[in-house]
């Protein structure tokens, strides 16, 4: 590690595919319209074989020319082919250490490795394309030592594990929101499939014989309709099931390492510094089994996108003050919330029946049977009412407790050595009736994660400004 | 309750918000004449350029006439070795708490027109966004920012 030293040979062909990709997009349309010109087709078929080539001569003397390694306390990577570029990342700037393995690597037993530093991009600052698993995690041990060692704490042996049981998996799967979105994807796909085939006529062809069929039979449609919401289904569960397959947490003195996939394998090392809050998400589907989602806010790069910041994917909500306290003690949670003022249902009742109102009334102007929409303001009103019972905060030594619920409900654990700014706010109507709402604002991957909780008793939300600002 | 901060901003800050606003209004402006051009050429319904101007207008008023001296009125701040409080809000009152140890850097920055009326803005920032005291007098500002960066360089390890 300490001698600077190449990555594993298949990296040459990870190299020649990434600049193949990318010029290959950029020259996309020449090509196609060189292909269509009779003359310049059989110029072509010498100049692929041709450009091949010098792509995979750039591939490995890009290669040749890729080193790493570790001095003092940074990490050095040194590449390029004409233009020779040196970066070195201190290890204090080392956010987290990813080891995976895309379908290449996979083919060889390889893995990648992504270092991530703060900072602004969704990419990960760098990653080694190709090394073996001995080399990655004997980088990944030395990088996290290092940082351990910049930031001074001394490394307990305490290691503690949770996997995710395949019975959990499965329940995991069957009520994951994931359904409406493929459920969309399918329409989007469905109506493309549609300006396609329209332009042949065949759609047409297949619409009167279907159309044909349907006043034969209505019940084909709802049966067609059924089988598609039936396959979207089965489609997000096999997607969370690959996603969340093997789902492991480790915790290893002050690291937290998360690996899941059934495909491809990620890893992902947190230390625990760097969690900033935790999420608790209880499902519209999930509440009523006792489960919860446990999620983090963190700074990193890249695994920002819904997946990436899960601690644990399903817990039954009974334990998870257990749980929180071996994994990430910081955090702890309590038992009973204290619930909002009786004056300030009516905010969440309103706020939730209004727009429904208008889009009933809509409705029935412009639709038969419109009126059924009217179901709509009840279904408003039963909402809000959760929202406002559900809506809750607590303060427990040093950490605060907000919990909401949009759909779903959201208890946001956030000690005040995270909070980076908190907000009391209030509108004209909140001032009379001497409500507001309170707002924290915690750093994450994209800025900034605010968290807010509405219609708080002015005086307690000045009992946590107080609460925030004292022996700071 | 904690009190309310207790520094206004400066009060010629309320002109240079009548000016910036009438700046804004003026290319405002070019939204309604755009649709009465294309409305003229492709004959679109011609009520709508009576709207967009109205707004326009009910805009511009609101923001050079009413606007700036109620912004002036509600606007405080207080800078304390532990915290910097801030309170503003035309019909929404956000009070603001930041601690200085969650202070990353703190900016003075200066437009052109700010710089015609000798103001500077103040923005302060965390590692979740920054937030900015409009339009201090210059020497006021550079002050702030100086006191605040000594104020915010207590070593603070975390994040």
């Amino acid at each position: 590690m300490y001698e600077p030293q190449r990555l594993h040979p298949l990296a040459v062909l990870e190299f020649t595919l990434r600049k193949i990709y990318s010029l290959g997009q950029a020259l996309l349309p020449l090509l196609i319209i060189a292909i269509a010109q009779q003359g310049i087709r059989k110029w072509l078929i010498l100049a692929i074989p041709i450009l091949l080539i010098l792509f995979i001569a750039y591939g490995i003397l890009y290669w040749l020319g890729y080193v790493f390694y570790i001095s003092g306390q940074e990490l050095r990577v040194e590449y390029g082919v004409l233009v020779r570029k040196k970066r070195y990342i201190p290890f204090e700037r080392i956010q987290t250490v990813q080891i995976s393995a895309g379908v290449l690597q996979r083919l060889f037993s390889l893995v990648k490795v992504q270092v991530e530093t703060a900072g602004g991009g969704s990419k990960a600052e760098f990653v080694l394309a190709a090394l073996s698993r001995d080399k990655a995690e004997e980088l990944q041990q030395i990088l996290q030592a290092g940082v351990k060692h910049v930031e001074g704490t001394e490394d307990k042996t305490e290691c503690i594990e949770y996997k995710l049981s395949t019975r959990s998996l499965l329940l995991l799967a069957s009520t994951s929101n994931g359904i409406g979105v493929v459920l969309s994807a399918m329409f989007v796909i469905i109506s493309q499939l549609d300006d396609f085939f329209s332009k042949l006529d065949v759609w047409a062809k297949v619409g009167t014989y279907v159309e044909h069929l349907a006043t034969a039979r209505i019940s084909l449609i709802i049966l067609a309709v059924c089988f598609l919401i039936l396959l979207a289904w089965i489609l997000s569960l096999l997607g969370t099931i690959i996603q969340f397959g093997g789902f492991q947490l480790r915790r290893e003195g002050d690291n937290i390492n998360i690996s899941r996939g059934l495909f491809e394998k990620q890893q992902v090392s947190i230390p625990l510094k760097r969690i900033q809050a935790v999420k608790v998400v209880e499902g519209l589907l999930r509440q009523p089994l006792g489960m919860v989602s446990v999620q983090i806010v963190s700074i990193s790069n890249s695994g920002t996108k819904g997946e990436g910041n899960v601690l644990f994917p399903l817990w039954p909500r009974a334990e998870l003050g257990a749980f929180l306290e071996k994994v990430a003690p910081e955090f702890t949670i309590p038992l009973e919330l204290h619930s909002l003022p009786a004056r300030s249902r009516r905010r969440y009742l309103l706020i939730n029946i209004i727009p429904a109102l208008i889009i009933a009334i809509l409705c029935t102007i412009y639709l038969p049977w419109g009126y059924v929409a009217f179901l709509l303001p009840l279904l408003g009103a039963g909402l809000g009412n959760r929202q406002y019972s559900d809506a809750g905060y607590q303060v427990v030594d040093d950490v605060l407790l907000l919990r909401s619920r949009i759909l779903g409900r959201v208890t946001m654990i956030i000690p005040r050595r995270r909070i980076q700014s908190l907000h009391v706010s209030q509108n004209p109507f909140q001032a009379r009736s001497n409500l507001s709402n309170l707002r924290v604002a915690v750093a994450s991957s994209n800025m900034a994660t605010t968290v807010q909780l509405k219609g708080m008793d002015i005086h307690k939300s000045g009992a946590i400004m107080n609460w925030f600002t004292d022996k700071h | 309750m904690r009190n309310n901060p207790k520094q206004c901003i400066d009060s010629k800050a309320v002109i240079y918000w009548r000016w910036s606003a009438g700046i804004k209004s003026v290319f405002l402006l070019l939204i309604p004449a755009g649709y009465y051009m294309a409305q003229q050429h492709w004959h679109w319904p011609a009520w709508i350029t009576f709207v967009l101007l109205g707004l326009t207008l009910a805009y511009a008023i609101f923001a050079i006439i009413f606007r700036p001296d109620i912004t002036w009125r509600t606007w405080r701040y207080e800078v304390s070795e532990q915290e910097i409080d801030l309170l503003h809000g035309v019909f929404i009152k956000t009070r603001t708490l930041i601690p200085m140890v969650r202070v990353q850097h703190v900016d003075t920055q200066q437009g052109p027109l700010l710089l015609r009326f000798g103001l500077s803005s103040v923005s302060i920032s965390t590692a979740a966004g920054s937030h900015e005291i409009p339009a201090l007098a210059d020497e006021v500002a550079a002050l702030l920012r100086d006191q605040i960066s000594v104020l915010a360089r207590v070593v603070d390890e975390d994040v």
